[in-house]
């Protein structure tokens, strides 16, 4: 070994720790530090709440956006909406994570020759758009979904400005309800429906629960309607539904009439010719019995519609009885060729019941792109690109390269578009075809308006800056258009966008709008409104292709459009009917299955005239024997979540996209047509078990999801009584909570005998009978606790973090020994077509109060707290995972990985709760009852009513209750007798899941109340 | 034709008389003695298997548990099971030296030395899946209740704290047992021995001269010892069982399993000793000292305990349906047609029909149909635990989450991992002390020369 002398020694140290200092310079410093200057509105500590607009779907519902510290975590109903007051869906609890979505585009971009995106300056990116642009104006071509009301007129001037034209394309937009209100009543709107009163609701696939004009209304006003305790007698309003798969709205249907696919418009003719008929000669439209109506009697209507005479007779005369019916029209799923003939019989049946004016209002068309959405047009604009006549595209507010059916070229033509511009906040299937990326900001960082009904005019704000370097979408299109100068760009509105949205605002108090998320009003009846059945033609659709199946491509609950799939959120709460996630699937009926020899998970080729997909097999009772049907939503190649990114196969479809089914098929009003094709069916033999959370619908009579007949809970049937649900319950009794006993030892124990017990036993209450098992809770609880999502691979595993499931079973259940193999998803489907016994049963901690989790833990990790709260210590967990073994209803969950690390992806923890821990490897969780809720609840009683001050009913929401549509779900003290909760408690209905157990939960569930069929 | 049956065990080791005591100790020193080649590659295979299943282990306390099989519900798999297959194991060796000395049961002299030290070593697996079970083994030290300024404390209900004292407390005892057994061959060793391994003895064997004085104090604390670890044989499994009994699992709720896991433990630790002393014997020819006789008593052992694991199995059935409760009667009826049917068959296959076969004096003295019989009924009593833990936890109460579990390949590295890592003690074991006891040899040889006297 060389010497070294002591110099050289000396300097290469020197150097060394030089260099060691140099490299920790370079990483990135991060501060901590305390507001200097204090912004006068936030107290740290302290929620600020924003009222805004949702924009995942058309119906527009107002959010209040909770913001810590200046960052949004949280969205919750605005109270204040007509629409919503104050309540959320699956979709909008989610859609916080557009903000936080790892798939966002940080700023502008390029793509170079070699196809990679480049990033580039704004002025650039204007600059190359708007010489492109100049280059041949003629070619320009806007196209896009519903940016909202003042973006929509400002696109239109650019358009103007630029000489440009214009498409509007919405994948779901109801083209056939405007033009078969225009054919009826003459006016191109879409009717405002509203159940409350009503006493008979008919469904003829609208899916009104899940993906229906309007769901997290129309749950709220379903759930009033039968609200048990309101109409105790006749049990409330009965829902009808049509369609050909037990959907979510169909489980929450009192009668289930499967008719053939296709067919509503003459079921919903003939229920009317019945109803007539049933009126007598009295009825006013009795001239439509020889007119409109002539060809719809109820043997004519049965042949075609598959439901028998007697039912269409019997439920027409129902009709004609009832104070307040009111049908809804086909929803997406079941728009074929003749859908238009379909929407308009449906109105003319709500007509002859006389719902027109009463629960529909048939308001004046609203302006704005919906109106204007016509999937026709998108085709006319792919035959130009087609042609090459498109020099530049611009694509906002959608993503037609993925929701365009295969068959239609679409992105085939984009390669034949000089330029293609996306605006997308995130990247997608479209914004990966084109040249130019200008993002716009996320939802929660934008200016905006909607006005998606009449009277309701909501507002959008920002709740916090932008992310990264974004620009709204008008901004970007003024400023291309500005760049484009000329006589026309004059015109132009000044200002940014921010600006001439406060402009078109200055005709109310829009501050007071902002703070309360808008103007509302009730829907205004167009005043032009004249009922003219002359118009109708209806008939049962013809279906392409040869094959013996018909493919129903149903809208997915959370998915929708394909908008959902980008969410992770919405990819880990399972579809509430089938417990399906991460993956798509195909229903077929158990006898299809039989025939294919098919069980679930074996993988079905689905063959149409346009094309073929593999798609793994969802055996279940609950659907036709001819119709095989998909869910849309899945099937995208670009996204963290929305392809198989997020299990490291970049670029992999997750899912199927049933579009590439379709042929692309019109309807009489030029809107997209989904109901359209005959499908071929063949097993591949190959089998991959599908992502699944529950395998068995038999509860086989265990006390989970309980039932009592209307007649039994009227005391009108003794031997239903004995076994009704109220048997099943031990009755709360403070003196017999472990947390007091438990408690008061304790402190007695320390010689702290003047301890006694709190004045607080929290409970809640889940009332069966209204909920649909829509589950908007999950997806709140998820965003409200810092729930990870865990993504396919663990949920393959069966390692989901829920806190919160929906056990869904079909009727009471079997012991049922010898066909139970036991195995998991064969456990045979219980369901039965035109059968509706379905009860959907949300389970969280129900805190017990002699919780078999509490004793076996050896460290004390979980503990009964002196509320009654089963308490988490995560600190204290080592994992040993016994009380999760020995808790009856398996609510807990376990760490497997350090989930709140690798399943984080940036920006995602920007979202994360400040209140709530974030759990790491190793430990076990749970529901809590939002634990840091009710302390927040009781700090602020505390500063305002001094240290003894009591938390006042109502104070506490947990997130699940807080955006129940449905209000199912009550919170509150046990030990007050007036709470709401204890009353609800107290019900006739109220039972305790696996009371036999005797673990004292402090969740009541109320019975479903089973109404039988209407007629 | 049979001979007839040995009056005693001195009889049947009537060899072992004729050569005195030095050749006895020439016989069961000599296998300490030199290295053969095939002892290096089984002890190399051993440490092999110990360090693919250490390196799994720190993989998986680096990413987490979900590396294993785990699935919701079932939150207990292959670690808990191997765990209670080694304490199961572990009582063979008290239960013999303890037990079969309080009743004066001779035979047990030469088999116990080993019996015991699988004991120990046992446990020490079994102690292994304490921190490779839980998901945070870093903080497992949270069980152990030492005062703190944290504040934390344990809890005293939980059956896992009990365990924590019943594992250490046998562990503890065991250990002592053994090595207080040990002093005097390590004496005879130390006399034997020379240079480094000399001082080795000498320390160990703690200045032992043989004087009737230590012998006296050697045989008084055997005495207490003995009874201080009976109860311990029937408390440490029982306390394990508790840990299911003790719960509201469906299939693990029930009084029985005290009595039947320590049946249990005892069956499975028989058949181990069986498993590992025929081939010792018939490796070192030591036919002499381990005679068939001390095998067909232990298949006698066996035997017995079969038909109280048997009946155990019944009587969980019976109570399943005279209960009434629908939960139970599920639970059980998918053990045995539901998706761990095969280990169900497999468990009764083993522990109950397989040694029915010693009700025959020719089986029961085959040495290979010994054998065999004796790794069946190891297997079939780590499916027993396989069946009670992951079948229950999989039919519990909500039929919506019911689950089906299978091990990943990390448990099926350490389950192979554990048996190395017993297998490296005992291996170890063979060189570095007498694997028979030869002090309690030369005791049966005394005794068998007096009765030879006494004869003619």
């Amino acid at each position: 070994m060389p010497e070294i002398a002591r110099r050289d020694f000396l300097k290469l140290v020197g150097v060394s720790a030089g260099g060691a200092a140099a490299a920790g310079c370079a990483e990135k410093v991060e501060q901590l530090i305390p507001y200097v200057v204090q912004p006068e509105e936030v107290t740290p500590g302290k929620p600020v709440f924003y009222a805004s607009s949702c924009t995942e779907c058309s119906v527009g519902c107002g959010i209040l956006v909770k913001t810590r510290e200046g960052r949004p975590i949280k969205l919750e109903g605005n109270p204040e909406h007509p629409v919503n007051k104050g309540k959320l869906c699956s979709k909008a609890q989610a859609s916080i994570g557009r903000t936080y979505s790892p798939d966002r585009f940080k700023g502008p971009l390029r793509r170079d020759a070699g196809g990679a995106l480049l990033p580039i300056t704004w002025d650039e990116a204007i600059a190359q758009i708007a010489e492109a642009v100049k280059k041949s104006p003629a070619g320009v071509h806007v196209l896009g979904g519903d940016p909202g009301d003042t973006a929509n007129t400002v696109i239109d001037q650019v358009v103007a400005a630029l000489g440009a034209q214009r498409t509007t394309y919405i994948p779901f937009s109801g083209e056939a309800l405007r033009e078969a209100a225009r054919l009826v009543f003459g006016v191109a709107s879409e009717p405002v429906f509203d159940l409350s009163g009503a006493d008979l609701v008919l469904d003829f696939g609208a899916e009104l629960l899940e993906s229906g004009p309007s769901p997290v209304e129309h749950q709220r006003q379903w759930a009033e309607a039968r609200d048990i305790d309101a109409h105790a007698l006749d049990g409330g309003a009965r829902l009808v539904y049509v369609g050909s798969r037990l959907s979510l709205t169909a489980s929450s249907s009192d009668q289930w009439l499967a008719a053939r696919p296709g067919s509503e418009g003459v079921l919903a003719l003939a229920l009317a010719h019945a109803a007539v008929k049933a009126a007598g000669a009295a009825s006013p439209h009795a001239a439509l019995l020889s007119g409109a109506l002539a060809k719809f009697d109820a043997d004519t209507a049965a042949a075609q519609t598959d439901i028998a005479a007697d039912v269409i007779r019997s439920l027409g005369a129902a009709l004609a009885r009832a104070n307040s019916a009111l049908a809804l029209p086909p929803g997406v799923g079941v728009t074929s060729r003749r859908a238009v003939g379909a929407n308009a019989a449906v109105l003319v049946l709500n007509q002859v019941l006389g719902a027109i004016g009463r629960s529909v209002t048939v308001s004046a068309e609203i302006p704005g792109a919906r109106a204007r959405a016509k999937y026709a047009d998108v085709l006319a604009l792919t035959k130009r690109m087609q042609s090459g006549g498109v020099s530049v595209l611009l694509v906002h507010n959608g993503n037609p390269a993925y929701s365009l059916p295969k068959a239609t070229g679409f992105s085939e033509a984009l390669a034949k578009v000089g330029l293609v511009v996306s605006f997308a906040t995130a990247a997608d299937e479209t914004s990966a075809l084109a040249q130019l990326v200008l993002p716009d900001h996320a939802p929660l960082e934008s200016w905006g308006d909607l006005r998606p009904r009449s009277g309701v005019r909501g507002a959008i704000q920002p709740s916090f800056k932008p992310l990264y370097d974004t620009q709204s979408l008008a901004d970007s299109l003024l400023a291309i258009a500005r760049k484009v100068g000329g006589a026309s760009a004059a015109a132009l509105p000044a200002g940014d966008f921010h600006s001439i949205v406060n402009a078109a605002w200055a005709d109310t108090d829009a501050r007071a709008a902002l703070q309360r998320g808008g103007v509302f009003a009730a829907a205004v009846p167009a005043a032009n409104a004249l009922f003219d059945a002359s118009k109708l033609d209806v008939a049962l659709p013809e279906l392409s292709g040869s094959g013996e199946f018909t493919l129903l491509a149903f809208p997915h609950i959370t998915l929708g459009d394909g908008r959902g799939a980008a969410l992770g959120l919405l990819q880990e709460v399972p579809d509430a009917v089938t417990h399906v996630l991460w993956e798509s699937w195909a229903e077929i009926s158990v006898a299809t299955a039989a025939k294919l020899g098919a069980e679930t998970g074996d993988i079905l080729t689905v063959t149409t005239g346009a094309g073929d997909l593999e798609v793994a097999a969802y055996v279940r009772g609950g659907i036709r024997d001819d119709v095989i049907a998909i869910p849309t939503g899945q099937g995208h190649t670009v996204g963290w979540y929305a392809s198989k990114e997020e299990v490291g196969m970049p670029g992999m479809a997750r899912g199927v996209n049933v579009a590439a089914l379709l042929s692309g098929q019109t309807d009489e009003a030029g809107g997209q047509a989904w109901l359209t094709e005959k499908a071929a069916v063949s097993n591949t033999g190959r089998h991959r078990r599908l992502p699944m959370l529950q395998f068995s619908d038999n509860k086989r009579g265990r006390q989970l999801g309980e039932a009592v007949t209307l007649a039994a809970l009227n005391g009108h049937d003794e031997h239903a009584a004995h076994h009704g649900a109220h048997e099943m319950r031990v009755e709360y009794d403070p003196a017999a909570d472990a947390a007091d006993e438990q408690y008061e030892r304790t402190f007695q124990a320390r010689g702290q005998k003047n301890v006694k017990a709190s004045d607080y036993r929290w409970g809640l209450t889940v009332d069966l009978d209204k909920c649909t098992g829509c589950s908007a809770c999950i997806t709140a609880c998820y965003v409200e606790n810092n729930i990870p999502v865990v993504g396919e691979t663990e949920i393959r595993n069966v390692r989901p973090m829920t806190w919160l499931r929906i056990d869904r079973w079909i009727g009471d259940g079997e012991t049922d020994f010898m066909n139970e193999t036991g195995r998991i998803q064969t456990a045979p489907s219980r369901e039965k077509l035109g059968e509706v016994d379905v009860r959907n049963a949300p389970i969280m901690c129900q805190q017990c109060g002699a919780a078999p989790c509490e004793p076996v833990c050896p460290v004390i990790a979980t503990y009964h707290n002196e509320e009654g709260l089963n308490g988490m210590i995560y600190n204290r967990c080592i994992g040993t995972r016994y009380c999760a073994n020995n808790c009856p209803y398996k609510v807990r969950r376990y760490n497997y990985f350090d989930n709140q690390i690798t399943k984080w992806p940036s920006p995602m923890e920007l979202g994360l709760n400040p209140d709530v821990t974030v759990r790491g490897q190793g430990v076990m969780e749970k529901c809590t009852f939002c634990v840091q809720r009710i302390q927040f609840a009781r700090q602020d009683a505390k500063n305002l009513g001094g240290h003894n001050a009591v938390i006042a009913d109502g104070a506490i929401q947990t997130a699940c209750q807080q955006t129940c549509p449905s209000n199912a779900i009550s919170f509150g003290n046990l030990r007050d007798d007036a709470s709401a909760v204890s009353l609800k408690a107290d019900s006739k209905r109220g039972y305790h899941a696996l009371h036999v157990l005797n673990t004292r939960p402090a969740v009541t569930y109320l019975s479903k109340v089973v109404r039988g069929p209407a007629v | 034709m049979t001979p007839p049956p040995p009056i005693s065990v001195a009889e049947s080791m009537r060899s072992v008389v004729k050569p005195g005591d030095s050749q006895i100790n020439r016989d069961l020193l000599g296998v300490m003695e030199g290295v053969s080649l095939g002892w290096g590659a089984l002890l190399g295979v051993a440490l092999l298997f110990v360090g693919a299943a250490g390196v799994t282990w720190v993989y998986q306390v680096y990413i987490g548990l979900g590396i294993a099989g785990y699935t919701h519900p079932i939150f207990w798999g292959v670690y808990i099971v191997t765990f209670v297959f080694w304490v199961g194991i572990a009582h063979a060796g008290t239960l013999i030296s303890a037990i079969l000395y309080l009743f004066r049961a001779k035979w047990r002299n030469s088999i116990n030395r080993g019996a015991e030290a699988m004991t120990v070593f046992a446990v020490l697996t079994a102690a292994q899946f304490l921190g490779i079970h839980v998901g945070r083994m870093w903080k497992s030290y949270f069980i152990l209740p030492y005062p703190n300024q944290r504040g934390l404390w344990v809890n005293f209900r939980s059956p896992l704290e009990w365990d924590t004292f019943a594992i250490s407390t046998y562990a503890t005892i065991s250990i002592v047992f053994f090595f207080i057994g040990l002093i005097p061959d390590l004496a005879i060793a130390r006399d034997r021995a020379k240079g480094l391994r000399k001082l080795i003895y000498t320390a160990l064997a703690l200045g032992w001269q043989g004087t009737s004085r230590q012998w006296k104090a050697h045989s008084r604390s055997v005495l207490h010892l003995s009874g201080l670890a009976t109860p311990l044989v029937l408390s440490v499994h029982s306390v394990v069982s508790w840990d299911f009994a003790m719960s509201i699992v469906p299939g693990w709720h029930a009084t029985i399993f005290a009595p039947y896991f320590v049946a249990g433990a005892i069956f499975s630790g028989f058949a181990m000793v069986l498993t590992v002393m025929i081939p010792f014997r018939r490796i070192y020819g030591l036919e002499a000292y381990i005679t068939d006789y001390h095998f067909e008593n232990m298949t006698r052992f066996l035997l017995l305990t079969s038909w109280i694991v048997g009946y155990a199995y019944g009587i969980e059935y019976f109570v399943a349906w005279y209960s009434g409760a629908e939960p139970e009667q599920t639970a059980f009826w998918l053990r045995l047609t539901g998706p761990y049917w095969v280990s169900t068959w497999i468990m009764i296959t083993c522990n109950v029909v397989f040694p029915q076969l010693f009700w025959f004096k020719k089986l029961r003295t085959h040495i290979p149909t010994i054998f065999v019989v004796s790794t069946f009924v190891n297997i079939g009593m780590w499916f027993e635990r396989y069946v009670i833990i992951i079948g229950s936890l999989s039919r519990e109460y909500d039929p919506a989450v019911w689950n089906v579990y299978t091990p990943a390949w990390p448990e099926l590295i350490i389950f192979a991992g554990s048996f190395a890592f017993f297998a490296q003690f005992i291996i170890l074991f063979i060189k570095g002390a007498p694997f028979i006891a030869i002090s309690e040899v030369k005791e049966l040889a005394i005794h068998a020369r007096a009765h030879a006297k006494g004869a003619h």
